[in-house]
């Protein structure tokens, strides 16, 4: 077919295209021209027995016949698929519900415990763990616990038929990491705890600690209380700051408790902190030397410091939860907002 | 602790609110848990205006007057003679409690009716005086309350004292700290009285049987005493402190007790057979009365403080009744001792209680302080009771006490604590708080332990002291550099956190128990199982009484509790660790997942109202181990028939991994169900928790992505209802070529159009070879193959459609 055909017919195609009343017509005018049968097909097939000058300028026609009319097929099935709306056009609720499995909930023991893993991998502790049963050595005489002192009574401490006990603090896995290897040594130890408390809003007879500690050739006080900022801000947000006080821990020499400046109020005083502008979070200070003459560390060489906090405390803390009695409730109502 | 801060004024100045010197405590080592007012509220107690005085017609020493309280006129009878009409005093109302325990009422005096009292300074606690009624500024409106007319104000902090520091359970060992903290000097008491009675050892004889019990027993006797009140400014101290006063020799021990830390005893000289004290241990069978009146079961390691014949006091702990201070007592002997802290510790929890005193001896006293105490108290009993004290004391301290010098090297202070204090600043907090320093060279001090301060033992004890008094403030925040430890492994917490996240992601939520519950609840479910439990001798409650040795009885018992709350659907899971006694009486702790299921929690919420059968409950409980374990990288996982307790008959199955079980599943058997009321199927499942995490850091083997074309051929069979999924899987799996990839069940059904005891299943099978295109003949020769080994092994029938 000579280019001027090829234009012609065109020109005959893009008016049938125009004048399609519905998208069945111009289904057919697609078929008539386009399709496998159409007359582009032929106009193709007829190029090869063209002279070579008018072969090239049909080959441009042929192009142009494609082209126009498919952009010209195009747009009138959009305007004929809105307007008569019989064909793409779906009706359906999208404001249902969406259908696809929900997400669970993780608890917030586990939330803040994974937060604070998470938070101490990056300064470079290491999760380690230990039993739950364990023996009075490694939970009070190695830690430097007196003899007569209150905690290791029967009323405070849940002892077992076996002469073990339910343990009071995390803190025998230290004793334990220590034992099993040299310094440096860089841990924290999440894992639950026991205390003979009677339970109120306040007091749970089994609980969570996180506990940390480092031990080098030279640790300071001064490296515990940036550990602790860092962790503050981490964990509790970047206005957060940390303030020391002056404690007593058999295990800790000096010994120190770590406030965090109140994140609600920023330290203005609110209900939260009880209108001081400070929350007591954790209990530290630099490991007694007597505790490493126990697993036989050189104290002379070594220091480190150990620091241990309530998961429970902290949950509360930052969720706002007034009553740690919620958190051993499993009310899903209560346990599935903390997504 | 209550600690009046006027009384701290007596021994050290210091000029600052009490908010700031709460802070300065609380920043130095001792908590303030509270700032009050201790003085008395004097409800009731206003400026009322004398209106008139008359002559009392019955009496020719008082008065009757007419005072204006604010609220009216009020006649009153009084018998002092110090005020004028027109005068302002204290009024006490009808009604009023003075804060000596007085209770005003009307009453009649010779005959006169007194409504309300005029009140003296003494009767108000406000000094000694009683020589008349106290007058106030006459410019006060009357009515005015007392406490707001005069200012009356006592603080008291209310001062928690750490465990170590037995030194500052009493008032100078506070106003040490203060001296330190604000750098003035200490003032002490005087203890001077004139010992003008007989020589000591011919009234009295002390033995100390255990002197590893009683290290140090000091007596002295005062004769000619007075019992009666103590002086107003002792009891307002007392009451400030919380203690309550009883009489004046009483009192005054303790006083002392509060002031220096000596918790003292005296008993009436009189009631002491044979005027001996024999410190010794309790005898078998031996009993006891104590000062409250109760009868006391005494046993053979509690140590006693006796007479010739009989127990007179729980050592340091508290005295007998019998031998104590009567309203007649004439001579007094005073004790004054030190006992090993274990031992009263011991005998205090044996008994199940504390006081006043075994709480400072439990925490050891000042040994060398001990004849102090003793001297303070006998001056103030002679000043008060009138008296003569025994010249001399007897002191029983057999073994005299070995210096403590402790070495603090001025490098190692700020090694320690990361700031650098001047050696200088080191010592002088040192002196401050009255710890000698006795050698001082250029890089270290070397100091002598005060025998108050039994905490101190080591170098880092010292640098502690440096540390609270130059402040914590002064120590920089440095985040240590994250310098790596090299076989450091955290593998194991980061399965658990992944399998925590897929649970989340799964849908489930977490729930946390405790580790002990109640025999009643492991009883609900597997009585059989007594014998390896781990029960708690000291539970807190019954509920809390036995270790629990399976993570289910809590999950299932939670389900039931939020049905009750109307919850329809919960899914929920648990990670924790149950302790199983095993034959030789060792525990063992083993970590668990549980997961429980409760409602349609597997469908549409448009699907809900549908009844819940129970293979569906099964199946969506199977998919969620299915999923944890492709999670944690685990094949062959596999399920097998089994039985327990607390699951219904043939709703159960043991799952093991690798051919190990390592768990169970099931649906949760129905008389168990109905102790919460739940009636539809609920499944709870329960896996070892290492098995499941042995995969997680292993990297899974990857099989390439076909690139040629698969072929699609579907089978449906119609076999014999015995027959399972998994048989029909296994002769699939045997009789199938390698291009098998994948076989999915996409149908099931019975009924009658497949006749009684038969089941159709309709498998959907895809071929596909990695190197070639696959033909029809190819897809058609293996799936032949599959179809006919069906037919031999299961015989199965070949739906063709």
């Amino acid at each position: 077919m000579k280019p001027e055909e090829i234009v012609k017919l065109r020109e005959q195609a893009l008016n049938e295209g125009r004048a399609a009343a519905t998208l069945a017509d111009l289904e057919a005018v697609r078929i008539k021209y386009l399709g496998r049968k159409g007359a582009l097909p032929d106009i193709m097939k007829g190029l090869k027995d063209l002279a070579p000058e008018e072969r090239s300028r049909a080959g441009q026609e042929a192009n142009n016949f494609k082209q126009q009319i498919g952009e010209l097929l195009d747009a009138r099935k959009l305007e004929l698929g809105s307007t008569a709306g019989t064909v793409s056009k779906v009706t359906f609720d999208y404001t249902l519900p969406g259908n696809w499995r929900g997400l669970g909930s993780k608890h917030p023991i586990s939330m803040v415990t994974e937060e604070a893993i998470r938070i101490f991998a990056k300064l470079g502790f290491t999760v380690a763990e230990g039993p739950d049963v364990e023996t009075r050595y490694h939970n009070f005489d190695a830690l430097n616990t007196p003899d007569h002192h209150p905690s290791i009574d029967q009323k405070d401490t849940f002892w077992l038929e076996t002469g073990e006990l339910l343990r009071t603090q995390t803190s025998p896995v230290q004793i334990r990491a220590m034992e099993s290897r040299k310094p440096p040594v860089r841990i924290i130890t999440p894992g639950r705890c026991y205390r003979r408390d009677a339970t109120n809003a306040t007091h749970s007879a089994n609980f969570h600690q996180i506990e940390g500690l480092y031990v080098d050739a030279k640790v300071s006080l001064a490296d515990l209380k940036g550990t602790l900022a860092y962790f503050a801000k981490e964990m509790m947000g970047p206005k957060v700051g940390v303030r020391l006080r002056p404690h007593f821990f058999p295990f800790t020499e000096p010994s120190v408790e770590c406030d965090f400046s109140c994140h609600v109020c920023g330290g203005s005083g609110c209900r939260v902190c009880k209108n001081s502008g400070w929350i007591e979070i954790a209990g530290a200070g630099m490991v007694d030397p007597r505790v490493f003459m126990k697993v036989g560390y050189d104290p002379e060489t070594t220091t480190g410091f150990a620091f241990g906090m309530g998961v429970e405390r902290i949950a509360m803390v930052k969720y706002g939860i007034g009553d740690i009695r919620l958190l051993y409730e499993n009310d899903i109502r209560f346990l599935r907002q903390f997504v | 602790m209550k600690v009046p801060i006027s009384w701290l004024k007596e021994y050290v100045e210091f000029d600052a609110s009490p908010d700031e010197l709460a802070k300065r405590f609380t920043f130095s080592g001792i908590e303030v848990e509270g700032i009050e007012n201790g003085a008395p509220s004097y409800d009731g107690v206003v400026v009322g205006e004398v209106l008139s005085i008359e002559k009392h017609p019955g009496a020719d020493r008082l008065l009757i007057c007419r005072v204006n309280d604010g609220a009216g006129e009020q006649k009153v009878v009084c018998g002092a003679h110090n005020f004028a009409v027109g005068d302002k005093a204290p009024f006490a109302r009808v009604g009023a409690v003075l804060p000596n325990g007085l209770k005003i009422s009307e009453r009649k005096v010779r005959g006169e009716l007194s409504c309300g009292m005029l009140c003296a300074e003494d009767e108000l606690q406000i000094s000694e005086d009683h020589s008349g009624i106290m007058l106030l500024d006459r410019s006060l409106a009357v009515g005015t309350p007392f406490s707001k007319a005069v200012k009356t104000e006592e603080i008291v902090l209310e001062l928690e004292v750490t465990w170590n520091r037995p030194d500052c359970l009493c008032i100078i060992g506070i106003a040490r700290e203060l001296a330190a903290l604000f750098g003035t000097k200490l003032k002490f008491p005087s203890v001077e009285f004139p010992e003008k009675g007989e020589q000591i050892e011919k009234l009295a004889k002390v033995t100390v049987e255990d002197s590893v019990g009683c290290p140090r027993y000091t007596a002295r006797v005062i004769s000619g005493v007075k019992t009666g009140a103590s002086p107003v400014w002792m009891q307002k101290r007392l009451m400030l402190s919380g203690v309550r006063p009883i009489s004046n020799i009483v009192d005054i021990t303790n006083y002392v007790m509060l002031e220096c830390g000596q918790p003292l005893h005296a008993f009436d000289y009189s009631l002491l057979a044979n005027h001996e004290i024999v410190v010794r241990r309790a005898k078998l069978g031996e009993t006891m009365a104590t000062l409250d009146g109760i009868e006391r079961n005494i046993t053979p390691e509690m140590l006693l403080i006796a007479d010739a014949a009989r127990p007179i006091a729980l050592a340091g702990v508290m005295g007998g009744a019998g031998s104590e201070i009567q309203d007649n007592t004439g001579t007094v002997l005073l004790e004054s001792a030190a006992f090993d802290p274990r031992s009263i510790r011991q005998t205090s929890s044996k008994l199940g209680f504390t006081t006043e005193s075994s709480y400072r001896f439990e925490r050891s006293v000042d040994i060398r302080g001990v004849d102090w105490a003793s001297r303070r108290a006998a001056s103030l009993i002679v000043q008060y009771c009138g008296g003569t004290a025994a010249a001399g004391s007897i002191d029983v301290f057999p073994k005299k006490l070995q210096e403590r010098n402790i070495a603090c090297r001025f490098q190692r202070v700020n090694d320690l604590l990361g700031v650098s204090v001047p050696a200088g600043r080191v010592v002088s907090i040192f002196e401050s708080l009255q710890i000698p320093v006795v050698k001082l060279d250029d890089s270290s001090c070397t100091i002598a332990a005060p025998s108050f301060r039994p905490d101190l033992m080591i170098e880092a004890d010292l640098i502690e002291e440096v540390a609270r008094i130059n402040g914590l403030d002064q120590i920089p925040a440095v985040p240590p550099p994250a310098s790596v430890i090299p076989d450091a492994d955290d593998s194991r917490t980061r399965a658990i956190i992944a399998l925590r996240t897929s649970l989340v992601g799964l849908g489930l939520s977490e729930t946390m128990n405790y580790s002990f519950v109640s025999e009643r609840l492991l009883n609900i479910f597997s009585p059989q199982d007594v014998g390896r439990r781990v029960a708690l001798p000291n539970p807190v409650s019954a509920d809390y009484a036995i270790m629990r040795d399976s993570l289910i009885p809590q999950m299932v018992e939670w389900l039931g509790r939020n049905l009750f709350h109307q919850i329809a659907e919960v899914s929920f899971f648990e990670i924790g660790k149950v302790f199983l006694k095993g034959p030789d009486g060792k525990i063992r702790e083993e970590d668990r997942l549980s997961i429980g299921l409760l409602g349609k929690v597997g469908r549409s919420s448009l699907d809900s109202r549908r009844g819940l059968k129970r293979d569906e409950m099964f199946l969506w409980a199977k998919g969620i181990v299915e999923a944890l374990h492709r999670a944690q990288h685990l094949n062959g996982v596999e399920s097998a028939p089994c039985r327990a307790s607390y699951f219904e008959e043939g709703g159960c199955v043991s799952i093991s991994v690798g051919g190990q079980q390592c768990g169970i599943m099931g649906l949760v058997a129905e008389p168990i169900r109905k102790e919460w009321r739940m009636t539809e199927p609920v499944a709870v499942v329960e896996l070892a928790l290492d098995p499941l995490l042995s995969r997680f850091a292993a990297a899974p083997a990857l099989k390439p992505a076909p690139v040629y074309p698969s072929i699609a051929r579907d089978v449906a069979i119609i076999v014999a209802k015995e027959i399972t999924h998994e048989d029909i899987l296994h002769v699939i799996r045997r009789s199938a070529p390698g291009e098998l990839t994948e076989t999915k069940l996409f149908d099931i059904f019975t009924g009658d159009a497949i006749g009684v005891g038969r089941k159709s299943l309709a498998y959907s099978l895809v071929y596909c070879d990695l190197n070639r295109t696959l033909t029809d003949e190819d897809a058609n020769r293996y799936h032949n193959a599959i179809k006919d080994a069906l037919k031999n092994e299961l015989k199965a029938e070949i739906r063709e459609n």
